[in-house]
């Protein structure tokens, strides 16, 4: 921020009346919440009866008798770096053809950023039919090829994969248009001077194009791990964790664990609050690590 | 870029972008068909795209039917009213305070900015959302705001700080000269805001409210739990969510669910046919700048 004159008295009373409403927002519906969280993880409170003080317990609850909870940590990294895997140098290739001068280039842009705009939980609907095992395309097209329906819903790994090929479907566009941006602020010249070097065009992208990406690539990939990280509706309406928690992420089992998973409810504030810690300090690490590497990596350059 | 593509190449680019358009579009297109499509023809399953009997009664049937057993006065045509109205109160409060207080950070100098401008730029990062949805909720339930416009409230209050650095952003590039002149005419503080600032600044709020329309409309788990105890204020989101589990005797009715779900996405792919571009921007600009 710029340095400002000073302002008159009635100018700052009516600065703080305009600026209230969003303060009172960030106050009550985000800070609170965060001590809210810090607060309980110390007490145990089933939503009624009495409130225990129990200090640590439920973290040592969490990190000693929480297999599931790890389950679904495992699975949360699986999903993120497996999709990531695809769909980042998809998202890069794309974005890397796309910046050419290309005849309808303005259409396949937009097509491949179409899928971004729809509800998740609704795209989680839509690939719950794709992918039912007698009705669902993707078996009719498996069948029509010759090979034999799979029961995508029936085991850990093929709920896996479609979580991820969902995610995949829908969030490659978005990054590609990142990329794409990134990519063109690139200077043509220096593409110019390479060609007439004679460096080709895969020489070209992996010397040129990755390197002067670094920092839209950093911002691009730090967005796309920790929203993978996150991911939630998703998980939600396509498998819901099924079979029997196999495709269970960390968000899931938190929200489960808080509002219950239809009917079985062992809701407890106090676990709910250090899973919650626990998960937003998983999440820390991973930034972390993540700025560090990327620090390194961008100091070769 | 000018480069030399041999035809080969450029074939092979082409037969790849046609894939992938397929790809991206395959999934959408079987929505669209299944949704047109009677119950028992979904049943036999196969790869036929063109339904053997295009029927709308999907459709007219979604539209006229209620998403639960409890309340069966209330439609998918009532879910996509409501659906309106939140997204749009939303917008309202977005662009209303964002600009208020993007005004205030930019232009202001008012003891405490430095101090609520750090808060804001802290809490980005910690990215609230569904990590806190718990507390989020006891607190609505607390001040008893579990209705529509609470949630259009908490959707505001939660949207984070990269609508606030993209307003300022684009309030740096509006000339001080212009708030100086306001001034010398005997505008205060709030009233340049109003006549000049709020004005000028038309283009970028624009991307906003429709960024927060966009996320708003298509929001699941907030409208879920806020609105869980009035089945008459629910989102089309989360009645098209529903339909998943109203599959009567056991079967699930995926005509029905299609049609729900195009329900849905239908306003997204109007919005994105006409304001692609101001979509793209928006996008691009949150995530660089922000």
């Amino acid at each position: 921020m710029q340095k400002v004159e000073k302002l008159g008295k009635k100018a700052t009373i009516q600065s703080y009346l305009m600026i209230a409403g969003t303060v009172i927002g960030l106050i009550v519906f985000v800070i609170i919440p965060l001590i809210w969280i810090m607060r309980w993880c110390l007490f145990s409170y089933k939503g009624y009866g009495a409130v225990r003080f129990v200090g640590l317990d439920n973290f040592v609850r969490v990190f000693a008798r929480s297999d599931k909870f790890w389950l679904s940590v495992g699975n949360t990294f699986i999903f993120a770096f497996g999709k990531l895997l695809v769909e980042i140098p998809l998202a890069l290739a794309l974005a890397y053809i796309l910046t050419r001068k290309l005849r309808g280039r303005n259409f396949f842009r937009s097509v491949f950023f179409m899928p971004s705009m729809f509800s998740v939980a609704v795209i989680g609907v839509i690939f719950t039919y794709l992918f039912n095992h007698e009705q669902g395309v993707v078996n009719a097209v498996i069948k029509a090829m010759g090979g034999e329906g799979v029961k995508w819903f029936a085991s850990g790994t093929t709920a896996m994969i479609m979580l991820m090929i969902a995610s995949i479907w829908q969030n490659f566009g978005i990054n590609m248009l990142f990329f794409m941006t990134g990519m063109q602020s690139i200077s043509p010249e220096i593409y110019e001077a390479a060609s007439i070097d004679g460096a080709s065009h895969r020489r070209q992208f992996v010397g040129i194009t990755i390197p002067l990406l670094g920092p839209v690539m950093q911002m691009v990939l730090m967005n796309a791990i920790l929203g993978s990280l996150k991911v939630t509706d998703l998980v939600l309406t396509l498998t819901n964790g099924k079979p029997s928690g196999k495709s269970e992420v960390m968000m899931t089992y938190i929200y489960k664990e808080f509002f219950g998973d239809g009917g079985s409810t062992a809701m407890n504030y106090g676990y709910g609050a250090a899973l919650t810690i626990v998960t937003a300090l998983i999440l820390s690490v991973v930034t972390l690590i993540y700025l560090k590497v990327t620090k390194k990596s961008s100091d070769i350059y | 870029m000018t480069m030399r593509i041999s035809l080969g190449s450029k074939i092979a680019l082409y037969a790849f972008l046609v894939i992938m358009v397929f790809i991206t579009l395959v999934p959408l297109i079987y929505t669209v068909s299944a949704s047109f499509k009677t119950n028992y023809e979904i049943a036999a399953g196969g790869i036929n795209l063109i339904p053997e009997e295009p029927t709308f009664d999907n459709y007219k049937t979604v539209w006229g039917m209620s998403g639960t057993t409890i309340d069966s006065r209330t439609t998918y045509a009532d879910y996509t009213f409501n659906s309106l109205k939140v997204s749009l109160l939303t917008v309202l409060l977005v662009v209303t305070f964002t600009s208020m207080s993007a005004y205030c950070f930019q232009r202001g100098n008012f003891p405490g900015r430095k101090f609520l401008y750090w808060l804001f730029l802290c809490t980005m990062f910690i990215g609230a959302g569904t990590i806190t949805i718990f507390p989020v909720l006891q607190i609505t339930t607390k001040l008893k705001m579990n209705n529509q416009v609470g949630l259009a409230i908490v959707q505001f209050a939660t949207a984070g700080a990269s609508n606030l650095f993209l307003t300022m952003g684009y309030m740096k590039t509006i000339t001080r000269d212009l708030d100086d002149a306001a001034k010398i005419d005997g505008c205060s503080f709030f009233a340049t805001w109003w006549r000049i600032i709020l004005p000028l600044s038309r283009p970028i709020l624009a991307t906003i409210a429709l960024m927060s329309f966009q996320s708003s409309w298509n929001n699941y788990l907030l409208p879920n739990l806020m609105l869980a105890g009035d089945q008459t204020a629910t989102t089309l989101v989360v009645a098209v969510v529903r339909l998943q589990s109203s599959g009567g005797a056991g079967a699930s009715q995926y005509n029905l669910m299609m049609a729900g779900t195009m329900l849905a996405m239908l306003p997204m792919l109007i919005l994105f046919l006409c304001m692609n571009r101001m979509f793209v921007e928006g996008i691009t600009q949150g995530a660089v700048k922000g």
